[in-house]
């Protein structure tokens, strides 16, 4: 930034210095003065259609447009004169002449930008006594409807569609006064869903079906949480009213997101609501599960484990955490298993090789992870083994944000093609070859691949090693040895190299970071290293056993076969995902499981605690670039508690029958505060995360003389999960799973 | 989907002729409706398919362009002009009629499919007023008989022979006049090759290229004071000069065509009559600003203009003044016409171009200019048709003779077309500079019938009107514009005194609410508003805050929308309240106490 050029200039008489080439509607900005706008939008293209941003500017005769005008050196700008008060007032005039004044039953009533504009511009009168236009409303999707006489055709719908999601679902039909929007289907919508185009529309021609009609934006409460679909960590502020979360968006475009929501982000939170949420403890009596208090429920799961540990040992106990629940929740769970029962044997589903990429890295680790800003902002990006459009759609929007503000070149190494193919400068697409073996080529130019794919790798190869820096992005296809051959390639390319692993779920990097691994403590220190353990034991007050524990499939395994004498499963499915012997738990003793519905593994429990979502709590997660942000409770749903609460209870009775301590933390925030202190890479500065901030956490990783690392085949598996999927939550997304491009995705 | 063969070879000519497949869209879907009657959903899928665009992107482009039908229309359209030139020499009475006669409304068609019936906006045939087109047919000079026995015959599976040459093109040359570019006019078969070499045609490139550098060739245009004779006046030779000299980008020379400013139809046979010397004059443009490829945008009604133009390209390539080393001199230049599909809009520059890369009409945002960022983003030149047809004359007679021709910083003749009620309505070439006056009274003929003159039109329904009185001015660009009009595309309208000046303010603005674009707020709002506030009031309903409403209301429009088209709107209308404010008094005692034009009908 040092070398860029400066220009002066004059804004109603002050002073601003702007880089040169930026728009005097910014410079405006700047110094806190409106300049009231329609079509200009950050970061979309440039239209000059609304006309709202008309300004004088010294010897130019005419009114100019400030968000096309670009600020020159001594250019002297007047926004407050009576030449742009009147052409504001009329241009509003002109605007209402066909818009229909349904303020009262509009949607957008109250949070308008129209209706601001005209209170804050406009005319007190209206001179227009002819008639108005009028066209009925359209129904585009279950999720999207326009209103084509309130539309004020500033065109951002079709722009962020087309230049931000590169859906290109809307365009622009007719013409003059008649000039409307229209969708790809001809009278319907064919696309993403992502409601980028509800949002982003400044009045109320585009509503959304699922919060239309049902309140006015005044009765509601505005709580800004992090998404609990994928793992890329959208802010969303959920609109709430009387506890029940009716509409989600980012309007105050914060976050790591700015405005960016996909399908899930913005309409997938119906699952709060659904009839089938569990609201009350079960207890298994025979063959069924029956509703019983939670004292009951408590006391049975406390008694049984303290049995079981005693008759059987640390080691009969297995732990199966979620990637879904919170950083707090997620560290109290381990804790549980390694200070309370004394065993590792504690995992999660892996979707991706979190632990791989900073054993890889090493102590290279900590400033070697990508944010989402820096994806943002890289000059050269490389995705391996993933569709970020469809799988991670934050990052597919970094990627395409990249590539039309900084002219970022994208490189893509895949088994098939993906949706951001038309984007990129290259593209390999290796059909039966693994990505893992490609990457093993690139590092060794060792391996058994056809003359031709050795060819395009060898092009693709030259392309990267010509860049200055590189952002490499990966799926869950590269895991194990293949991430050291990824990080080896890599150490030979010129420049910055940062990286970032690609899971499903929203707090899969918080579960591994918080160690629901048996080998690794929370920070991926070894259990058996002393180094990692010592800082553990001494907070904790107990010993942290040495022996690394079984993986979830092995844990399934032996419950299954009777090996294991309890099971207990926080948030996940694993008899659905790791059953060798289907979803039944065959030998197994003991089952107790936090849920939210009856998934295959709930069905078979002993005891179901009812567990609260990500929207019904408070705590921390860290998404898949490793930032953290805070949860906040938005809703509640009678009956549920949060695992934090249900940890916390079950620790209670423990300590009452004389099994371990008690977890006597009043709120998340007093555990998130324990693990700023013990779990390394996790030293942030909470300041940040209370305004609302990502803070990316900062990995220190040392092998201390370990063997060099590799994850069985099997252990890391995507949840192959889609725009319109999301594990077990997307199961119970009503809306979502209406919608006929759900369908044809599946 | 199946297509004919003929459409087939017509589909794949079309889509690999231009630099990028987009440009195509239009002239497809033209040539598809010509065949199918309109754009059928399986055309559109088929052409979206042949250009790789997704089927919105081509429904967004069709939908904006008047001339395509995504519904079925009759066998026979006849389209009924009623814009300025047509109204005052009854139009509407004819449009009145058609319906009559058809038994249909305006946009319906007849049970049998036959006839559909359409009031359009000008269609270029102002000298030859009031005008119908039945589908690409010019029928000019209408009288209710002539128009019955047109249906007549197409009823009976005839063809009526269309209006050869334009009405009024060909006449006997008054001695006030100074035929340059229109000297070949008249001759039999001058849009032939053979003809027009006889004639003198070519010359000029022959001098351009083998004996002058383009620097050179820019000077002597530059010195020749040639203005643009599209509308806007600005100096041709300083426009080719913006052009940069080291892009590294293609550079494109593209002829408007699009002639549809209400009043104006000289373009119209510069193409018909002489295509050669438009041709000729792109090829020495080509040559001054080093571009190697040429663009004509044709508006869609001249489609046998079209078919002229594009019979004289072919023979200048098998004659080697287009194509590769033209006349051996190294130089290289195509040349390809294209056919707009129906919106005034796209005669403004950046629109034009948005057309021809087979989008919207919608205009750019400027700068950049398109002499920088053009045509698919390269360096372009664009200038009128006149005023390419006039740069082969300034090279072979040299820029200053040529610019003594008229008045300092006038350069040259221009052609003038006169229209409404006059004598002798026609396009005549004198030289810039001539008073307005003696013009209308000598060379039109003066007015017709013998009536007091109200008001003129001086250059196309744009500009602001001129009362009887205002006009003993020299006509060049800046006396004109010095008077507060302008010279524009040379498209006058003469207006007498049994005229309704509220009514000719509502047809105007009836005209510009239908042509504007939709994409700023003053422009898209502010007609349809003024639209419809000039019916109400014309009908009688008028409130007297409504006449400096109207005033203000235009103001407001004048030089905040995105292109010129708000102001083309803004001017006449501010200029026919300001000037004939009486007349809108008197409305507001009733109704219109004028007979809307002159009831033709009948009389001949």
């Amino acid at each position: 930034m040092a070398d860029t050029k400066l220009v002066n200039l004059k804004i109603n008489d002050r002073d601003v210095q702007v880089a040169a080439g930026t728009l005097v509607i910014e410079a405006t900005r700047r110094l806190g003065i409106e300049v009231p706008s329609f079509c200009y939008y950050p970061g979309l293209s440039l239209q000059a259609a609304c006309r709202m941003c008309l300004v004088e500017v010294e010897k130019m005769p005419k009114l100019q447009t400030a968000c096309t005008l670009v600020a020159t050196e001594g250019m002297v700008v007047r926004t407050d004169t009576d030449q742009v008060r009147n052409a504001r007032k009329f241009m509003l005039e002109f605007l209402l002449t066909n818009h229909p004044l349904d303020c009262p039953v509009c949607d957008k009533g109250g949070e308008c930008e129209l209706q601001d504009m005209v209170f804050r511009y406009g005319a007190d009168t209206s001179r227009f006594v002819e008639e108005k236009l009028h066209r009925p409303e359209e129904k585009w999707s279950d999720l999207v409807y326009y209103d084509a006489p309130r539309c004020i055709l500033c065109f951002r719908c079709v722009r962020v569609c087309d230049e931000g999601m590169d859906v290109k679902a809307l365009g622009v039909g007719m013409r003059g006064a008649h000039s409307i929007i229209i969708p790809n289907g001809g009278d319907h919508l064919d696309c993403e869903e992502c409601g980028m185009c509800i949002d982003i529309c400044p009045v109320g021609a585009l509503t959304s079906g699922t919060y239309r009609y049902k309140t006015r934006p005044w009765e509601m409460q505005y709580v800004s949480t992090i998404c609990t679909h994928c793992s890329n960590g959208c802010k969303t502020t959920l609109s709430v009213r009387n506890h029940e979360i009716l509409r989600a968006n980012n309007r105050d475009l914060s976050g790591i997101n700015k405005e960016f929501l996909c399908v899930k982000g913005r309409f997938g939170f119906d699952f709060t609501t659904h009839p089938e949420r569990i609201k009350q403890p079960m207890l298994r009596k025979g063959e069924k599960l029956h509703a019983v208090s939670w004292e009951e429920a408590a006391q049975f799961a406390a008694t049984r484990l303290k049995e079981i540990h005693l008759a059987q040992g640390p080691e009969a106990i297995g732990f199966i955490g979620s990637n879904r629940t919170s950083n707090e929740e997620n560290y109290l769970l381990q804790k549980l298993a390694r200070a309370t029962f004394g065993t590792n044997n504690i995992d999660h589903h892996r979707t991706a090789d979190y632990t791989g990429l900073v054993t890889a890295l090493g102590d290279r680790a900590t400033d070697s992870m990508l944010t989402m800003d820096e994806l943002y902002r890289s000059k050269a990006v490389l995705v391996i083994g993933n569709d970020p459009s469809n799988q991670n759609p934050l990052v597919g929007w970094q990627i395409r944000s990249g590539i039309r503000h900084n002219g970022a070149k994208l490189y893509l190494l895949n088994a098939d093609e993906v949706k951001l193919q038309r984007k990129a400068t290259q593209s390999v697409i290796l059909g039966s070859t693994k990505e893992a073996a490609a990457v093993h080529w690139l590092a060794t130019g060792e391996g058994n691949l056809s003359q031709e794919l050795a060819g395009k790798l060898g092009a693709l190869k030259s392309a990267l090693e010509a860049e200055g820096e590189l952002a490499i992005v990966f799926g869950s296809s590269v895991s194990g040895a293949a991430i050291g051959d990824l990080v080896s390639f890599a150490s030979k390319l010129n420049g910055k190299i940062r990286f970032m692993v690609l899971g499903d779920y929203a707090n899969s990097r918080g579960a591994a970071d918080m160690g629901l691994l048996p080998d690794r403590l929370p920070g991926y220190g070894y259990v058996d290293h002393a180094t990692a353990s010592g800082p553990f034991a001494r907070n904790w007050g107990a010993s942290v056993p040495g022996k690394p524990g079984l993986t979830a499939p092995q844990m399934v395994e032996a419950a299954q076969s009777g090996k294991l004498g309890a099971l207990y499963v926080v948030g996940a499915n694993p008899l659905a995902h790791f059953g060798g012997q289907g979803v039944g738990r065959g030998k197994l003793p003991l089952l107790i499981v936090h849920e939210m519905f009856l998934t295959e593994t709930a069905q078979q429990a002993d005891v179901v605690f009812p567990a609260a979502s990500a929207y019904e709590k408070d705590g921390s997660v860290t998404n898949t670039s490793g930032e953290i942000q805070l949860l906040r409770k938005a809703a509640e749903v009678m009956g549920p508690r949060s695992d934090f609460d249900l940890l916390r209870i079950l620790s209670h009775q423990l300590e009452k029958i004389g099994v371990g301590k008690a977890f006597h933390y009043k709120t998340p925030g007093a555990v998130f505060e324990e693990i700023r202190k013990v779990v390394p890479g996790y030293g942030v500065q909470p300041a940040g995360l209370l305004t609302g901030g990502a803070e990316p956490t900062l990995p220190q990783f040392s092998k201390n003389g370990h063997a060099p690392y590799d994850v069985p085949v099997d252990l890391i598996r995507t949840a192959n999960d889609n725009l319109f999927t999301s594990g077990t939550l997307g199961r119970f997304c009503t809306m979502m799973q209406s919608l006929p491009e759900a369908e044809a995705k599946s | 989907m199946e297509l004919s063969p003929k459409l087939a070879a017509k589909f794949e000519q079309l889509q690999d002729r231009y630099p990028v497949k987009r440009s195509a869209l239009i002239p497809m879907l033209m040539y598809a409706q010509d065949e199918y009657g309109y754009v059928t959903d399986e055309i559109v899928e088929e052409i979206a398919r042949r250009l790789e665009l997704r089927t919105v992107q081509v429904e967004e482009t069709l939908a904006f362009y008047s001339m395509l039908h995504r519904k079925p229309i009759g066998k026979h359209h006849v389209q009924v002009c009623t814009n300025v030139a047509c109204m005052l020499r009854g139009g509407n009475e004819l449009l009145e009629h058609a319906k009559k006669r058809l038994e249909i409304g305006n946009r319906e068609t007849t049970s049998d499919g036959m006839f559909s019936l359409e009031e359009v906006e000008c269609i270029g045939a102002c000298t030859g007023a009031p005008a119908i087109q039945v589908n690409y047919d010019f029928y000019e000079n209408l009288t209710v008989r002539s128009f019955d026995r047109i249906l007549e015959e197409l009823d009976k599976g005839k063809k009526p022979a269309p209006t050869g040459v334009i009405t009024g093109a060909l006449h006997e040359r008054n001695n006030l006049e100074t035929p340059l570019i229109s000297k070949r006019w008249g001759i039999k078969d001058s849009h032939k090759i053979d003809v027009a070499l006889q004639h003198g045609a070519y010359q000029a490139l022959e001098k351009a290229l083998k004996h002058m550098e383009p620097a050179q060739i820019i000077d002597e245009v530059k010195k020749s004071n040639l203005r643009g004779r599209g509308g806007a006046g600005f100096p041709t030779g300083m426009k080719w000069s913006f052009v940069p000299k080291d892009s590294p980008k293609p550079k494109y020379v593209i002829c408007n065509a699009d002639e549809s400013e209400p009043g104006t139809c000289k373009d119209r046979p510069l193409m018909e009559m002489d295509p050669h010397q438009l041709i000729e004059g792109m090829v020495i443009a080509g040559r001054a600003i080093d571009a190697h490829r040429g663009f004509i945008y044709i508006r869609g009604e001249y489609r046998y203009v079209l078919d002229i133009v594009d019979a004289a390209i072919e023979e200048a390539y098998s004659r080697g003044y287009l194509g590769k080393n033209i006349l051996g001199s190294g130089f290289d230049f195509d040349l390809l016409i294209h056919t707009g599909a129906g919106a005034y809009e796209c005669g403004e520059e950046s629109a034009l171009m948005e057309s021809l890369e087979g989008k919207r009409g919608n205009p750019r945002i400027k700068p950049p200019f398109p002499a920088v960022v053009g045509l698919y983003g390269c360096p372009t030149i664009i200038n009128n048709v006149e005023t390419l047809s006039s740069v082969p004359s300034i090279i072979l007679e040299g820029g200053e003779a040529y610019a003594n021709r008229g008045t300092p910083k006038n350069g040259g003749t221009r052609l003038l077309c006169v229209a409404g009620h006059v004598n002798k309505p026609g396009i005549y070439e004198i030289p810039l500079g001539m008073n307005m006056k003696k013009f209308i009274d000598e060379v039109a003929g003066g007015v017709r019938g013998g009536k007091k003159l109200k008001a003129v039109i001086p250059g196309g329904s744009s500009c602001p009107v001129f009362k009887a009185d205002e006009i003993d001015l020299a006509m060049d660009y800046d006396t004109i514009a010095k008077a507060g009009s302008m010279l524009g595309s040379g498209g006058m309208v003469v207006i007498d005194e049994d005229t309704c000046m509220v009514d000719m303010a509502r047809r105007i603005m009836h005209f510009y609410a239908h042509e504007s674009c939709g994409w700023c707020i003053p422009c898209r709002e502010g007609t349809a508003w003024l639209r419809k506030m000039l019916d109400r009031f014309h009908d009688g309903m008028g409130r007297p805050e409504d006449i400096d409403n109207l005033n203000e209301l235009a103001k407001n429009m004048l030089g905040r929308t995105f292109c010129p088209l708000g102001d083309a709107a803004a001017m006449p209308t501010i200029s026919i309240v300001t000037k004939f404010r009486n007349e809108f008094e008197d409305h507001l005692q009733g109704k219109c106490a004028y007979k809307s034009a002159e009831a033709l009908m009948g009389s001949r």
